[in-house]
């Protein structure tokens, strides 16, 4: 286990280590084509090693609108997007992971056809437009429920952990509940526009995995068992096909903050993706490299985090683990 | 006495070409406790007699038979809940390649733990009881033990905790033979049991399997494509070929007095060391191959291949039973 | 050894065919397969026989709605914009950017891509290792982020709109079929080739290539669909085509002032783009099952 835990934090390094090569390419090409500071006159190499001094300093540089560390407001930002894609994450999969099971169960089936033309929707359609058009239906969007930010204004939460979801419940004494409720209605209509194309993705997994265990060789034993098919299903099927979706989703996580991104900007959420949008419309090119390694970074450390849960949940993974691949 | 009694067997699958009929009017009679091989070339449809009999079809098969009786309960009339009460107590059976036939996520002492039978009440409560007087091994632990035991594994509690993936084939297939005799079931299908596995252990599955059938006196009904190898230690044998049952009929008059072609092909390709062959000399075969299952000929599916074929073979043979020795040869061989 | 062969009618379908026969008993996906040739055909030639030219602006008749709705115009189908100019004009010029756009990237990514990643798992070593290390870089950083950085670079245009999308998805289709290959590679007739002595490109070609239709049908149904909705959203945000180019994602953008004046505006391009895509997926899912049931 540890060696694979070191092996991982390895290639986690080098990964970083590229990433940051890539950021300093954009802060380079940034800074030369749109000239706003001096120049720097050493060669690339030692400009790198100083650049790469400062981030691990946590100096991911000052944005050149308001002179602020762009590390500390980038997280806040972030985090809010975090906000919004778990909250888009969790809903959607108690909506599809029962559907792709369902469909994947009763393959071929009308049910099935019927779930899988909801999933085709979902992807096909753009997020962007589904956002403009659930702000346009004046019965969801202006009346019940607020579509412009991430909090009323009237409300003034002081930043602790940068999730407004907590933050909002630390400030009860002052405002009750009625802050976070009002986080809560801000978060519904974005986390279901982003959800039409969770759900789709997580459906076409789901199914897709439960077909496969579903036609594998011990479904047969089981039912030579004499078992019936909701203890298969129950016993044998979920648990062999519901880890394997788990790292697909993994994989999915930079288009799903892509879109979130989207999202946000729509929606006019204070989300890192509104954020790049605001900065790059105003000239601040900076944000570019800073931003990139706030999401990448995030995505290299969920990677890993989703490997170690594989390992402790599932025993083949585990069993692959003494053999060196 | 007839343990299972099939007659004129026949399946049909809907493919995209339409319905093929894979089984074509194929009829097994089983003897109550004896060793019965059903042997085939691969892709001859043993495997889906075996699924019928059990019923695990899917739902584009077309399942039917004049007669399906095992024992006294006919199969082809069960319900849903009636034939799962069947399997596994009354039937069971083992599969080729038995590792992928073991779930890869659960331990092997939950999977032999989900066959035996439902702990009752009672049962419950002993447990509980015997664990406050911290008495460490409980009944149905022993009952595990004694089932590994039987099949020949030594170190249970090993074999017990770990996974499908860890265990080498043979201990797998062991393990699947424990759970298939967990309930003492009459009849054991077992289905090309020893494919992909060395030879000592080939030879210690089939031993087991004949002592499984000599102390409980359990039916075996095996599948194989191994003349040779299941001819050793089967009672009556049955031939298919092309999803029809060609002949079927006890081991000596299989052996000694082949009726059908086939057999006497399949009889053939048997190397014995004691004929000499001439040195280069180009061993046996009948001519041709397998058809595939979308151009099979009509009326007897060797046809087309066999050295005795004439004009009538278009036409479907019917069954000729002499002595229990049963046939489907327009043109037999030695019928005097 | 055909030396006993007793069957001289051993014909079989050449597999392609076998498939091509399936996929026409799937009535949908052959409809859906129809609509995409009509749909790409009509956005190509719909300069010559569409009445109103996208550009045209006409005082007379602004912001009409489509024709069956109160106040419409049969003269335009789909109503017209703030300056006059008919919906339905700009919407076909909108899809023969952003569909032109899509299928262009879908090609050149594919190529790209396979050829890459052919590349990675045919080859061992350092190279395959660097390239790895740089992949999973590369595929940590989203689509748009990428999309962004590489617009901001560039400057904003359709031309560099385009670039921008396709090297952003080039990583994702490269592991994706560097994937597929991989696992094509482990199989036992890939070895029994190579003991032939195939060359690599050999072994690509009739090793590999046949036996991944399936899942490079679904990597492409994908690419295409992220790169369509990609180029409107790029759009949609004022990075991609610059007036007067229209796009499908810069309509939407456009009208969105006009969005409670005249919300049709808003409606159709993104209905278009959802028609578009539910087509080829369709399309692409039926191609897919027939490969699947053929294969079989």
């Amino acid at each position: 286990m540890l060696s694979f835990l070191i092996r991982r934090l390895n290639l986690l390094l080098i990964t970083a280590l590229i990433l940051t090569i890539i950021a300093f390419m954009i802060d380079r090409t940034v800074t030369i084509s749109h000239a706003t500071t001096t120049l720097d006159q050493r060669n690339y190499i030692a400009q790198y090693f100083s650049y790469l001094w400062q981030i691990i300093n946590g100096n991911f540089g000052y944005s050149s609108i308001d002179q602020q560390g762009l590390l500390k407001r980038g997280l806040v930002f972030f985090a809010s997007t975090l906000e919004l894609c778990f909250v888009a994450l969790l809903f959607s999969s108690l909506m599809a992971i029962p559907l792709g099971l369902l469909a994947g169960l009763f393959r071929n089936t009308k049910l099935d056809y019927m779930i899988m033309t909801i999933a085709i929707i979902g992807l096909a359609l753009p997020v962007f437009w589904v956002g403009v058009m659930a702000i346009l239906l004046p019965s969801i969007g202006g009346d019940i429920l607020p579509v412009d930010g991430n909090l009323s204004l009237v409300y003034d939460i002081p930043v602790v952990t940068g999730f407004l979801l907590i933050d909002t419940l630390l400030v009860t004494e002052q405002y009750g509940f009625f802050a976070f409720i009002d986080r809560v209605a801000h978060l519904i209509l974005p986390a279901l526009v982003l959800s039409f194309f969770l759900i789709a993705e997580i459906v076409r997994l789901t199914r897709h995995s439960m077909t496969m265990v579903m036609r594998s060789n011990y479904i047969q034993t089981a039912y030579a068992k004499g078992f019936s098919r909701t203890k298969i299903v129950f016993t044998h099927a979920l648990k062999n096909a519901l880890p394997p979706i788990i790292p697909q989703l993994r994989l999915q996580l930079s288009t799903i903050l892509s879109f979130a991104m989207t999202v946000e900007i729509v929606f006019n959420l204070n989300g890192i993706g509104k954020w790049l949008f605001i900065s790059l419309k105003s000239g601040d090119y900076l944000v570019l490299p800073a931003g990139m390694l706030i999401i990448t970074g995030f995505i290299l450390i969920f990677s890993i985090a989703t490997e170690i849960v594989m390992v402790l949940i599932s025993p083949l993974r585990r069993g692959s683990l003494y053999v060196d691949k | 006495m007839a343990l299972l009694d099939i007659r004129n067997l026949s399946i049909d699958i809907e493919t995209a070409q339409g319905k093929i009929r894979v089984i074509d009017k194929a009829s097994l009679n089983i003897v109550d406790g004896s060793i019965h091989g059903l042997i085939g070339e691969s892709g001859s449809g043993k495997t889906l007699i075996a699924k019928a009999i059990l019923g695990l079809h899917n739902s584009n098969w077309t399942v039917t038979a004049d007669r399906m009786f095992l024992g006294k309960t006919d199969l082809s009339k069960l319900s849903q809940k009636e034939r799962r009460q069947i399997l596994g107590t009354e039937i069971s059976m083992i599969f080729q390649e038995p590792s992928s036939y073991l779930d890869p996520s659960q331990k092997i002492h939950t999977q032999i733990e989900s066959v035996l039978p439902k702990k009752t009440m009672q049962q419950r409560f002993r447990r509980i009881l015997s664990k406050i007087k911290r008495a460490h091994i409980s009944s149905r632990r022993l009952q595990i033990k004694e089932l590994l035991h039987k099949v020949g594994i030594q170190n249970d509690v090993a074999v017990l905790n770990c996974y499908p993936h860890q265990l080498s084939e043979g201990v797998c297939q062991k393990v699947m033979i424990a759970m298939a005799i967990a309930n003492n079931p009459r009849l054991i299908i077992a289905d090309e049991p020893t494919t992909s596995m060395e030879a000592v252990t080939q030879s210690q599955i089939f031993r087991l399997l004949y002592k499984l059938n000599q102390l409980n006196n359990t039916t075996l009904l095996i599948l194989s494509n191994n003349f040779a190898n299941t001819s050793g230690i089967s009672d009556y044998m049955t031939l298919v070929y092309c999803g029809q049952t060609v002949e079927s009929g006890s081991y000596k008059q299989i052996m000694g007095s082949a009726m059908h072609p086939y057999t006497q092909a399949m009889l053939k390709t048997m190397i014995n060391n004691e004929e000499i062959y001439e040195h280069k000399a180009q061993l046996y075969t009948l001519p041709g191959n397998i058809p595939s299952s979308n151009q099979l000929p009509i009326g007897c599916r060797l046809g087309p291949r066999c050295p005795r074929a004439q004009r009538i073979c278009v036409k479907n043979p019917t069954l000729t039973i002499k002595k229990g020795h049963s046939f489907r040869c327009h043109y037999p061989i030695k019928l005097s | 050894m055909l030396i006993n062969n007793g069957f001289n009618e051993d014909k079989i379908q050449s597999p392609l065919r076998y498939i091509w026969s399936i996929f026409k008993g799937k009535s949908i996906a052959v409809v859906a397969m129809w609509l995409m040739i009509i749909l790409i055909t009509t956005s190509i030639l719909s300069p010559w026989f569409m009445p109103h030219s996208p550009l045209t602006q006409d005082p007379e008749s602004m912001l009409l709605p489509p024709y069956w709705a109160k106040g419409g115009n049969i003269n335009h189908i789909l109503g017209t914009d703030d300056l006059g100019r008919d919906t339905l004009s700009r919407l076909f010029q909108g899809l023969q950017f952003t569909l032109g756009g899509a299928l262009t990237i879908t090609f050149f990514v594919a190529f790209l891509g396979m050829v890459i990643g052919a590349g990675a798992a045919l080859t061992k070593g350092v190279k395959a290792s660097v390239l790895h290390h740089l992949l999973d870089a590369l595929l940590a950083i989203p689509s748009l982020l990428s999309a962004l950085i590489l617009i901001t670079i560039f400057g904003p245009s359709y031309t560099n709109c385009l670039i921008a999308i396709g090297l952003s998805l080039l990583p994702q289709f490269i592991r994706a079929s560097y994937i597929v290959i991989e696992q094509e590679l482990s199989k036992q007739y890939i070895v029994a080739l190579q003991l032939d002595g195939a060359t690599k490109t050999r072994l690509f070609r009739y090793g590999i290539l046949p036996n991944i239709l399936e899942p490079t049908i679904t990597i492409l149904n994908r690419l295409f669909t992220m790169s369509i909705i990609e180029i409107a959203t790029l759009g949609f945000l004022g990075f991609g085509a610059q007036l007067p180019q229209t796009e499908l994602g810069s309509l939407i953008a456009n009208s969105m002032e006009l969005i409670y004046l005249s919300p049709w505006l808003v409606t159709f391009p993104g209905l278009a783009i959802f028609l578009v895509i539910v087509i080829v997926n369709i399309f692409a899912e039926g191609l897919r099952h027939a490969v699947i049931e053929g294969e079989e």
